[in-house]
C-alpha cells in the first residue's frame, strides 16, 4: 500500500515536472525566480541534497561491502541503488539551472582545473562510474576480489566529493557566512546523515519482513542518526553563536535571515523541528523502533536536510555585496529577495517523483534485499 | 583637483614606437587567436587602430590641442584623456595598464553612464554593467547624498575567473577581465564570487516582449531592430539572434569598453559623465591624467582589505 502510494506520488511529480521542463527548455531561464544577485536558487540547493545523499549512501554501502560489518550485511546493495539513483537525480538539477546545458562537455575537455566546480563535476562523473560498477560486481553471483579496491576509491571519492561542496561555496572570501574553514569538513557529517536516514527509510518500509538482521540494522542506523543529528546540532550550534556573537557582519546579517528572515519559519519548523528534534525524540523511544517510524523519521531528516541546504545557499546570497546596490538599477531577476517560482517547483517534483520512482523500482525489480535463504540466519 | 587639468604634450619617442610596432604586430596575432574561440566556431572580429594608425591620431591630436592652448581656447578634459588614450596605444600592449578614476565629489548621480554603457552594450533588461549606487548620509534636516558609480573593478587579482569551471572568463592581455561567450556555459559562479556584484547574468528579455503588435506601433521596426542588434564587446560582433544563442545563457560584464578604447575612444560612460567625474587612461603613462589622479592622497579603493587589487580608484 505504502510502496503503491509512493509510486502513484512518483507519477505524480514526474508529470507535474513534465511541464516544468517544457518550460524550462521552451523559455530557457525566464520564468526562474533565482537572478542576478541570487544566482543560485532552488535547483542548486537540490542538487546539493541529492549529491549528499549519493554520496552518504556509499559511505554506508561500505559498512557491508567493504567492512564487511555482519549487522549490515545484505544492506550494501540497497544503498549503492539509493546513491544511484539520487546521483543522476541532483546531477540534472545542476544541468538545468545551468545557462549552456549544452555546452557540459566543456567542462570534460576544456577543464579549468583549479575551480572547484571543474573538480567537482569530474568526481562526480568518476564516482557515478564507481558506483555503477561497485553495484554490478555486487550483484553478481560470485563475490569479486575488485569489489573492496572499487569501493576503497568509491570511498574516498566520496569524503573528498562531499567536502567539496563545502568548498564550493567556501572559497568565495567575499561571502562571509560561506568562508569558514569548517563549512567542508561539515558537509561528510551532513551527507553520512542523509545515507543514513535513506537506509532507514528503505529498510523500515521495505526491507524483508524475514530478516532477523532487520531490528538490529534499524536501531543501529537509529542510533546512528540520533549521533549524527547531534553533531550536526553542534555544527548549527557553532555556525549560528559564532556569527551572532559580534552581531555586526554579514555573517550575522546571513543567520539572521536564517533564523527571523521572511523564510524564518522553514528554519524553526522544517529544519530545527521536523528534520532533528522530531527525529531525535522519536529515535530514542521505543516507537522509533517500528519499521515504518523509523523510515518516516528518515524521510524527516532528509527534508530537514534538504532545507538547510537551501538555508545555507539563499541568505548569504540574499545580501548586496555593495550597499545600495539593490536599488541602483531596475530590472528583471535583479533582487535580493527570492522565492522559487512554479517553473522550478514543478521541475523539483519531477524530479523527486523520477529519483522516487527509480529508487523503488530497483527494490522491485533487483537483488538488492538478502534472499530469505541467507536472511534467515541468526543476527550477529 | 583641478577641473581643467593641464595638458602634458609628450611627444611619443621613436624607441618606444618601434617597440609598439613590433609588439603590436604579436598583439594583433594574439588578438586574432584569441578571435577564435575554443568551441572552433567562427566569430567576427572588429577592427582596431593599429600603432601607426594611433600615432598619426595622436599627432593629430596633439597639434589640435596646441593650437587650442596657443589661442587660449579651454579644452575638456576629455580631450586630453583623448590625447592620453592614443599616446597609450602607440606603446606595446604590455606596457599599458588600463585604470578608471571615479571623483565621488563630482558625480551628480545623473545614472548618465549607466544609460550610456546600456546603449553602447545594447544590454537587454536585467542586464547592467554599471549602475550607480545611492547612498543618504545623516538624518533630516543635515542630509547629504552619496552616488558611487559601479563598473566592474578589473581586479588584478580578480576571485571571479579562479571559479569558472572552463575558463571562460580570464583577464586578457590588456588587464581587463573578459568573459568568453561561446565558452560561458552560465554556471554563476563568478556572480557568486565577486565582491562588487558586477556580474549579471543574460535571461534573454527583450525590451518589446510584451509590446502590443496590434494597431500601428510607431517605431515597432526599429526597436525590433535594436533587440537584436549587435554589439561589439571584446572586440567580437554578437548578434541577439535568439532565446538560446549567446550572449543569452552568459554572464556578462563590464569589460572597460575595450573595442572602443582599442579604436582611440574613451569609454562610453566616460565620454557621457556630465560633471566629468569619471576618468579613464593608461597609469603606466606617468604624464597621463589618470596617473595624477590617482596619487593624490584622497583615492581609495572598494574593499581593499580583500586584496583584489581593483583597477578602479575613487577619488573622496
Amino acid at each position: 500500500m505504502l510502496k503503491r502510494l509512493l509510486y502513484l506520488a512518483g507519477a505524480l511529480g514526474l508529470l507535474i515536472g513534465l511541464w516544468g521542463l517544457y518550460d524550462r527548455f521552451a523559455f530557457g531561464h525566464m520564468h526562474a525566480n533565482y537572478g542576478s544577485y541570487v544566482v543560485w536558487g532552488l535547483w542548486v540547493a537540490l542538487y546539493m541534497f541529492f549529491a549528499g545523499v549519493a554520496t552518504g549512501a556509499f559511505m554506508v554501502a561500505t559498512l557491508d561491502l567493504l567492512f564487511e560489518l555482519p549487522l549490515f550485511r545484505g544492506s550494501g546493495r540497497l544503498a549503492l541503488w539509493g546513491s544511484l539513483v539520487t546521483m543522476p537525480a541532483g546531477l540534472l538539477a545542476i544541468g538545468l539551472d545551468l545557462g549552456h546545458i549544452d555546452r557540459i562537455w566543456k567542462v570534460y575537455l576544456q577543464p579549468n582545473v583549479n575551480s572547484v566546480m571543474a573538480q567537482l563535476v569530474w568526481g562526480y562523473s568518476i564516482f557515478l562510474a564507481i558506483v555503477i560498477i561497485s553495484l554490478w560486481l555486487s550483484l553478481r553471483p560470485q563475490p569479486s576480489r575488485w569489489l573492496k579496491p572499487v569501493m576503497v576509491a568509491g570511498l574516498v571519492l566520496a569524503i573528498f566529493l562531499s567536502g567539496g561542496i563545502g568548498a564550493l561555496l567556501g572559497v568565495n572570501q567575499s561571502r562571509v557566512s560561506w568562508h569558514v574553514s569548517n563549512l567542508p569538513t561539515q558537509f561528510p557529517v551532513f551527507n553520512l546523515t542523509a545515507g543514513v536516514a535513506l537506509l532507514l527509510i528503505a529498510i523500515g518500509w521495505f526491507g524483508p519482513l524475514h530478516d532477523p538482521r532487520r531490528a538490529h540494522q534499524l536501531r543501529a542506523l537509529s542510533l546512528a542518526l540520533v549521533v549524527l543529528l547531534l553533531v550536526k546540532g553542534y555544527y548549527l550550534w557553532s555556525d549560528v553563536s559564532q556569527a551572532l556573537y559580534q552581531n555586526s557582519s554579514h555573517g550575522a546579517a546571513a543567520i539572521h535571515l536564517v533564523l527571523f528572515g521572511p523564510y524564518g519559519w522553514a528554519f524553526w519548523l522544517l529544519q530545527l523541528g521536523i528534520g532533528m528534534l522530531l527525529p531525535l525524540i522519536v529515535l530514542t523511544m521505543p516507537a522509533g523502533r517500528h519499521g515504518f517510524t523509523a523510515g518516516l523519521m528518515g524521510v524527516c531528516v532528509l527534508i530537514g536536510l534538504a532545507v538547510a541546504r537551501a538555508n545555507i545557499i539563499f541568505p548569504a546570497l540574499s545580501l548586496p555585496e555593495l550597499q545600495g546596490l539593490g536599488d541602483a538599477f531596475h530590472g528583471p531577476h535583479l533582487s535580493f529577495t527570492y522565492s522559487p517560482s512554479l517553473m522550478e517547483w514543478a521541475v523539483t517534483a519531477g524530479i523527486v517523483g523520477a529519483a522516487t520512482i527509480g529508487f523503488l523500482f530497483g527494490t522491485d525489480r533487483l537483488p538488492l534485499f538478502p534472499p530469505a535463504s541467507v536472511a534467515t540466519g541468526t543476527a550477529d | 583637483m583641478s577641473r581643467h587639468p593641464t595638458i602634458p604634450l609628450t611627444p611619443v619617442s621613436r624607441r618606444s614606437f618601434l617597440g609598439a610596432l613590433a609588439a603590436g604586430a604579436g598583439a594583433l596575432a594574439a588578438a586574432c587567436a584569441e578571435a577564435a574561440p575554443a568551441s572552433g566556431r567562427t566569430t567576427n572580429t572588429i577592427d582596431v587602430l593599429t600603432p601607426e594608425e594611433a600615432l598619426v591620431a595622436y599627432e593629430g591630436e596633439i597639434a589640435r590641442l596646441r593650437a587650442a592652448k596657443l589661442t587660449g581656447t579651454p579644452v575638456d578634459q576629455l580631450e586630453r584623456m583623448r590625447a592620453d588614450l592614443l599616446r597609450a596605444l602607440t606603446k606595446p600592449v604590455a606596457e599599458r595598464r588600463w585604470v578608471m578614476v571615479i571623483d565621488l565629489r563630482a558625480c551628480v548621480g545623473c545614472h548618465g553612464c549607466t544609460i550610456a554603457c546600456v546603449a553602447e552594450n545594447k544590454l537587454p533588461p536585467g542586464v547592467v554593467y554599471r549602475p550607480v549606487l545611492e547612498e543618504e548620509i545623516g538624518q533630516y534636516p543635515h542630509v547629504t547624498r552619496r552616488f558611487v558609480p559601479r563598473p566592474c573593478m578589473q581586479c588584478d587579482n580578480p576571485p571571479c575567473t579562479g571559479v569558472c569551471p572552463v575558463s571562460a572568463t580570464y583577464t586578457n592581455e590588456h588587464g581587463v577581465v573578459a568573459v568568453d561567450y561561446e565558452q560561458c556555459i552560465g554556471c554563476r559562479a563568478c556572480i557568486a564570487a565577486c565582491p562588487y556584484g558586477a556580474r549579471t547574468f543574460d535571461f534573454g528579455y527583450t525590451y518589446t516582449a510584451d509590446t502590443t503588435d496590434s494597431g500601428v506601433v510607431v517605431g515597432a521596426d526599429q526597436a525590433a531592430r535594436y533587440e537584436h542588434a549587435s554589439t561589439f564587446e571584446y572586440g567580437k560582433v554578437h548578434a541577439r539572434s535568439d532565446l538560446h544563442g549567446s550572449p543569452v545563457g552568459n554572464v556578462r560584464k563590464c569589460h572597460f569598453c575595450m573595442h572602443r578604447v582599442l579604436n582611440g575612444q574613451l569609454p562610453a560612460c566616460v565620454t557621457t559623465c556630465i560633471g566629468r567625474a569619471t576618468f579613464f587612461g593608461d597609469a603606466n603613462d606617468p604624464d597621463s591624467l589618470v596617473s595624477e589622479l590617482i596619487a593624490k592622497p584622497n583615492v581609495m579603493r572598494l574593499k581593499e582589505e580583500l586584496g583584489t587589487e581593483p583597477r578602479v580608484y575613487y577619488l573622496q
